[in-house]
């Protein structure tokens, strides 16, 4: 009776010798690993294992991600001065950044980016790589290419991160770094500097859409466990053919909701949640910075959120004091496919803009050993941008932003 | 069921425990409130009381006829003398008057921390005169961040490199990164990697003064003022402080200090949110400890640029420098020509406050 409540699978199924599986093609590589029965993989899956099929697209795979997990894990190797105990305990803080933005689309010398680049290049080989593999597999096995398009979907949403947004901005500096917490402190100020994600309604889709995904395998997963016993495992003969166990987990659903899905469509309700997650995502991605710069001024704009009322009175000279500018100038900023915004007010003159500060690459006003070295981390003859931006004073105080400042 | 129970328990024991109070500071249904942990506050409240005050000076002292006296010329004898009691006891407490004075020959310079010691002094005097945008009536003391020792015992930092975030309280521009329309230009190609020092810095911000972001902010739009908690203003305030202090007071003592007082680029030490705060959101419990203290009152002729602001020996005057406005007191207008009189009277209980009201003493 409690079969099926159980956390581990109570039922392994194994055959008299481990089925080698379907006829190979001819001309195809051979199969790996003499297929055994292992009783502890069977507590959560099948208990027989292999035999494995690679392949030459999945050896390429293998070899091409070994390169990029090398590579990465080189450089954070390196950043901690080759210290293997350091290197471990600060491993979750380790990264391997992309290019600075000044770079923008160029290629960067190998410890300023460019390793970045070669690894991203190695890593995207591998995942599509891996991508060919499980299409030629599902074809091998005469099966439909399902797996293969969701998948696609996944690569969709990290090429659009690492690849088609920062070739649409104009700077690869705008892609994600490799790390641990390197690539989740990105996420944070990804949403800070475009005015927060939560408020992107491709980011709510995709947000809507995981979660569904969770919801939709959770309810399905209990269904079919808790009607098993009826029959309705046999998932597939009673898309057409209900028994009883179907029968029972439909009439539950109606019952709760009053609505059900079938034995059938209940995996397409899956298949295209878990697609739409990552694919709604993508597109996201790729609107932000490209078509909109701040998605929750989007939001105001368009009655996605309230404009709350004022919570303190502040009149419009002090707001414009308070203001500030945007930090930094060149190589901070990227190039950008439009060129530089042309500044007309000095930052020197922002009015009433605190103690207005040294430049950002200008030598500070104090003793010359005060200056630290000028070098670190800019890269110099690197700023192939468009003729006077490179010497661009800075940007204009808060109080000139507006739509007059834009390029021509 | 046994098991169930441990496993909830030490689930439960990553909760902390102390009594809480919620504070709201934001339009109601925007999740703008803040919690306090009040065993917490009156920790940090027990762990940051001030010194015992020193005695008043008697009054009716003529003023100081001292030699190379060249700040506390406005105050008298027997003040000026407490003052140094005072300075000792906050900063040298261990070496004593000797720490800055050669004992034969009170007025010689030849001591290092007696040239630094002046500057600060004009510092103290030149933030209680012109940002009270930030101290407002409390002010500062070389107490606030010296706590009894040579050095300050937080935040002192130094230069590293180019992409150090600290230096947004040096040299950096503003911290903005929000683009102001909705746009679909990227206007000003500010990058992630900005994007991710403010908020580094931010955070670093938060941490010194042990609030959270909507302590300042409305995080659904970090930009707006009209729906943040007025304490953004003071931060905003206090960020630009501390840039004036290290460009004019710290970073232009370099020469005076000897090697081993500096960074690795040659560079004096310098000061950020946390040397002052030290945890706290307010510093000693918001204490007004200078209103005992007159000789570090604000005084617009100590104003940096002001008339009686003569720079000190043996470091390079900034005040003329290009990028460096000689009117650094008007930035915050009213201030400016104020009289010279104690910061504005405050009650100052001897607990902490919570911001907005919060009080561990109910």
């Amino acid at each position: 009776m409690l079969e099926y409540q159980n956390l581990f699978n109570r039922v392994q199924v194994r055959t008299v010798a481990p089925d080698p599986g379907v006829e190979l093609q001819p001309d195809t590589w051979v199969r790996q690993w003499k297929p055994e029965f292992k009783h502890w993989l069977g507590k959560i899956g099948d208990a027989q294992v292999g035999p494995i099929y690679l392949g030459v697209t999945g050896v390429m795979s293998l070899i091409f991600g070994f390169f990029a997990i090398e590579i990465i894990g080189l450089n954070m190797w390196a950043s901690v001065g080759w210290n293997p105990i350091e290197f471990i305990r600060r491993l979750p803080w380790l990264a391997l950044e992309p290019p600075p933005p000044a770079y923008g689309l160029h290629i960067p010398p190998l410890n300023q980016g460019g390793w970045w680049l070669m690894a991203g290049f190695f890593l995207t080989t591998s995942i599509i790589l891996w991508w060919v593999r499980v299409y030629r597999r599902a074809r091998a096995l005469g099966l439909g290419t399902h797996l293969a398009w969701a998948f696609a979907s996944a690569i969709f949403l990290y090429l659009s991160l690492g690849f088609i947004r920062p070739v649409l901005m104009g700077s690869w500096g705008e892609a994600v770094p490799f790390g641990i917490f390197p690539h989740l402190d990105w996420t944070a100020a990804f949403s800070i500097r475009y005015g927060n994600l939560f408020y992107n309604p491709f980011h709510m889709l995709s947000i809507a859409f995981l979660y569904g995904s969770t919801l939709l395998f959770a309810m399905h997963g209990a269904t079919i466990l808790a009607t098993s016993r009826l029959g309705s495992d046999r998932e597939i003969e009673q898309i057409t053919d209900r028994g009883t166990g179907a029968e029972r987990a439909q009439l539950f659903w109606r019952w709760c909701m009053g609505f059900n899905a079938t034995m059938e469509s209940l995996h397409r309700w899956c298949w295209w949640f878990a697609f739409l997650t990552t694919f709604s995502g993508a597109i996201g991605i790729l609107l932000t910075g490209t078509v909109v710069d701040n998605w929750y001024l989007w939001a105001v704009k368009h009655h996605v959120a309230p404009e709350y009322p004022a919570t303190i009175e502040i009149s419009p000279e002090k707001l414009k004091d308070l203001g500030g500018q945007y930090q930094g100038a060149p190589p901070d900023t990227f190039p950008g496919l439009r060129g530089r915004i042309t500044t007309p007010t000095p930052a020197q003159q922002a009015p009433g803009g605190g103690a207005p500060v040294p430049k950002r690459n200008e030598p500070l006003n104090a003793p010359a050993t005060v200056a630290p070295p000028p070098e670190v981390n800019r890269p110099p003859g690197a700023l192939n941008v468009p003729a006077g931006a490179s010497d661009q004073p800075a940007r204009a105080p808060a109080a000139k932003v507006d739509s007059t400042r834009r390029s021509p | 069921m046994n098991r169930a129970a441990i496993i909830a328990l030490v689930a439960l024991s990553a909760c902390q425990g102390g009594r809480k109070e919620a504070v709201q500071v934001g339009y109601r249904g925007t999740g703008q409130v803040l919690v306090y942990d009040k065993s917490v506050l009156e920790a940090q409240g027990a762990a940051n009381r001030l010194p015992p005050p020193i005695a008043p000076a008697s009054p009716n002292s003529p003023v100081v006829k001292w030699q190379n006296v060249q700040v506390l010329t406005d105050v008298s004898a027997n003040e000026l003398n407490r003052t140094m009691i005072a300075m000792t006891q906050w900063v040298s407490p261990k070496q004593s008057c000797v720490y800055c004075h050669n004992p034969a020959n009170f007025g010689s310079d030849e001591k290092y921390p007696k040239v630094v010691a002046r500057r600060m002094l004009q510092m103290t005097r030149h933030i209680n005169s012109n940002w009270q945008a930030h101290v407002q009536g409390t002010g500062v003391t070389c107490y606030t961040c010296h706590r009894g020792n040579n050095v300050p015992p937080v935040g002192i930092w130094y230069f590293t490199d180019e992409n150090q975030y600290l230096r947004a309280f040096l040299d950096r521009q503003d911290v903005r990164v929000q683009a102001q329309t909705v746009g679909h230009t990227n206007l000003d190609n500010t990058s992630i990697r900005q994007a991710t020092n403010t908020y580094a810095l931010m955070i670093h911000m938060s941490r010194s003064l042990n609030v959270t972001c909507n302590a300042c902010h409305a995080s659904r739009s970090w930009t707006t003022w009209q729906n943040a908690p007025p304490a953004r203003i003071t931060a905003l305030y206090g960020i630009r402080m501390v840039r004036d202090l290290n460009t004019n007071y710290l970073l232009s003592i370099a020469s005076a200090f000897p090697p081993y007082r500096l960074g690795p680029h040659g560079d004096s030490p310098k000061l950020q949110c946390s040397t002052c705060h030290e945890g706290q959101w307010k510093p000693l419990n918001g204490a007004q400890m200078v209103k005992d203290y007159p000789s570090l009152w604000g005084a617009p002729q100590w104003a940096r640029g002001g008339p009686s602001d003569t720079g000190s020996v043996g470091f390079k005057d900034l005040r003329n420098a290009d990028s460096i406005p000689v009117d650094g007191g008007k930035i915050l207008g009213p201030q400016s020509g104020m009289p010279r009189t104690a910061p504005s009277p405050q009650p100052v209980p001897g607990m902490t406050t919570a911001p907005n009201g919060a009080s561990p003493q109910k």
